[in-house]
């Protein structure tokens, strides 16, 4: 449905996003990841025709975007990350005008508007002007237009970026609903939002593809060793606890390979117990120190963030090149 | 066709959205009244003046067509307000969309750049249409005067058309060049003022290039349309210089894909 071969763009001597190719089927939802500054908005600018690529091309449902850019862009749904909209406009004018652009004929323009208001709970505000609308109703104006011609395909740009965790949480629903009806292309820098909604995630590092993989294969491959957090209570506790004495009965569980312990200001004990990979210790850590009298307040498998997967595909890059 | 409508009609629309246009539009009217209400008191003064004298003397050293004068001088001055009033007027029309991100929009729809330079257009020019309405109302006290010159009127009107279409063609031009709104406005100024006056350096002389800047003056060529006269060399002029805008604006347009932003 989407097909980037060999996408790659320069901006003088810097390039900003380098021999990019991937295949988007039909109905997938795939999420590109990576820091800011990895080439993320600039690849999305390329797949929908805001900017050519510097080498490379775009094929959008069967269309090349550079031979047919007008059949091309009309497949096309696109979320910028700066909002295209237009404060001095109400919500139904303005995704009126925007069906208008994107070749909704006249006849079908007002149950368009009326569907994509629906689809993404606009209706409220159909008559309200964009200007005086919240962050988040204006994410989901922004997320309206770019369905209002019903296109295959979606290009979401950081679609959550700078909302709250409740109106992240909506317009990641918003994306999840969305899925079937579109194939989707989103970026993002957070992982666990990718692993939410993608079928596939694309890890892209400084303009390079750093691993193409479903989000728990990729997670899986780069855990070289799980690890468990504890914290323990050192005050008021039943029987006496150190620092010391955390670590010397957390060391003795079976599959353990280090244990981390210290003490904090607030009298709290905090552990770190790392094993071998697929090893999960939670259930016996939290029976150990229950049993021994001391008081767990809390508990937690440490999942690798994303700032961790990348500083291990970057070392491994660094070793490979080496 | 319908994308450039589109275009035109949401332009229309923000311009009756933004305090910029309605004082243009307010000031415009007012001053364009002023000097009205003053010329008109001031050649009919002088053609009371030159009735007396005729009454004493049984003749008058001047001879005054009092509609005529007062119509010619008139749309003279229009001219003036409109090369004041144009660029405040264009100045937002690519500039304001690169500014709210919504050329992404615009560049990402099945759109041709002819279709955004042609919409920002005919949007402008539609407005610039408007303002001039309420100054046709003050031709009535010259109706009421008994002189109704309607051939003089309806060829300075088209002339002021011609000349603000041309004017905003450059400022859509100059405005999608800039990002910052007041930059596009001082150069439109630049721009439409130096083809209002390109010919009064040269006036006395004879030359080729005298009479070449004096061809491509605004003012030379508006001139025709204030005393009655619609030449076709003058609508071709200002149509030229609409196509050329045009062009200009919608290849600018098609070029900022290119641009890092």
């Amino acid at each position: 449905m989407i097909r980037l071969s060999h996408l790659t763009k320069k901006f003088g001597a810097c390039t900003a996003v380098d021999d990019l190719c991937v295949d988007v089927r039909e109905g997938e939802v795939v999420g590109l990841l990576g820091p800011n500054g990895a080439g993320k908005t600039t690849t999305m600018r390329m797949i929908t025709g805001f900017m050519p690529p510097s080498k490379g091309r775009v094929s959008i449902a069967g269309f090349d975007l550079y031979d047919h850019p007008i059949q091309a862009k009309r497949k096309i749904g696109y979320l910028p990350e700066q909002l295209p909209l237009y404060p001095d406009m109400t919500v139904c004018k303005y995704l009126a005008y925007v069906a208008a652009l994107k070749d909704v004929p006249a006849a079908r323009t007002k149950a368009a508007v009326a569907l994509a208001m629906e689809r993404t709970r606009t209706g409220e505000v159909a008559d309200t002007r964009i200007s005086t609308l919240s962050k988040g109703f204006r994410q989901r104006v922004g997320l309206a237009q770019a369905i209002v011609h019903e296109p295959p395909v979606l290009v979401l740009d950081e679609p959550t970026s700078s909302l709250d965790p409740q109106q992240r949480y909506e317009v990641r629903e918003l994306i999840t609903a969305l899925k079937g009806r579109h194939t989707v292309i989103l970026s993002t820098h957070i992982l666990p939002e990718a692993s939410d909604v993608a079928d596939r995630v694309v890890i892209i590092n400084r303009g390079k593809v750093m691993a193409v993989d479903t989000p728990a294969n990729l997670a899986g491959r780069l855990r070289a060793c799980e690890s468990v957090r504890l914290e323990i209570g050192a005050r008021a506790a039943a029987s006496a606890v150190s620092p010391d004495a955390v670590r010397e009965s957390l060391a003795a569980l079976p599959g353990v390979l280090d244990v981390h312990a210290a003490i904090g200001a607030a009298g709290i004990i905090t552990a770190r117990i790392d094993s071998a990979a697929g090893v999960d210790l939670r259930a016996e850590a939290a029976a150990l120190v229950t049993g021994r009298g001391w008081r767990l307040l809390g508990l937690s498998g440490d999942s690798l963030s994303l700032e961790e997967i990348f500083l291990a595909l970057t070392r491994d890059e660094r070793e490979g090149g080496a | 066709m319908r994308h450039a409508l589109a275009i035109a009609r949401r332009e229309i629309e923000s311009y009756f959205g933004s305090p910029i246009a309605y004082a243009v539009m307010t000031v415009f009217t007012f001053v364009s009244g002023l000097f009205f209400s003053n010329m008109l008191v001031h050649y009919v003064r002088q053609a009371a003046l030159a009735d007396a004298q005729i009454q004493k003397f049984g003749r008058s050293e001047f001879q005054l067509d009092v509609p005529t004068v007062v119509l010619a001088q008139f749309f003279q001055n229009e001219a003036f307000l409109l090369m004041l009033a144009v660029p405040l007027l264009t100045m937002g029309l690519v500039t304001d969309e690169r500014r709210k991100g919504t050329i992404e929009l615009l560049m990402t729809s099945p759109v041709r750049g002819v279709e955004i330079a042609g919409g920002k257009f005919l949007g402008a020019f539609a407005f610039l249409a408007l303002m001039l309405l309420p100054v046709v109302p003050m031709f009535a006290f010259m109706g009421a005067g008994g002189n109704w010159e309607a051939g003089v009127i309806a060829s300075g009107l088209l002339g002021l058309l011609l000349l603000g279409g041309a004017q905003i063609a450059l400022g859509l031009f100059v405005s999608s060049l800039c990002e910052n709104m007041l930059v596009s406005a001082i150069g439109t100024y630049g721009l439409i003022v130096t083809l209002q006056f390109i010919d009064t350096g040269g006036a006395a002389g004879g030359s080729i290039w005298t009479r070449l800047l004096g061809s491509l003056s605004f003012y030379a060529r508006h001139l025709n349309s204030t005393r009655g006269v619609i030449a076709a060399a003058d609508i071709v002029y200002f149509a030229s210089w609409i196509a050329l805008g045009l062009f200009l604006a919608q290849r600018s347009v098609d070029a900022l894909r290119y641009k890092r932003s």
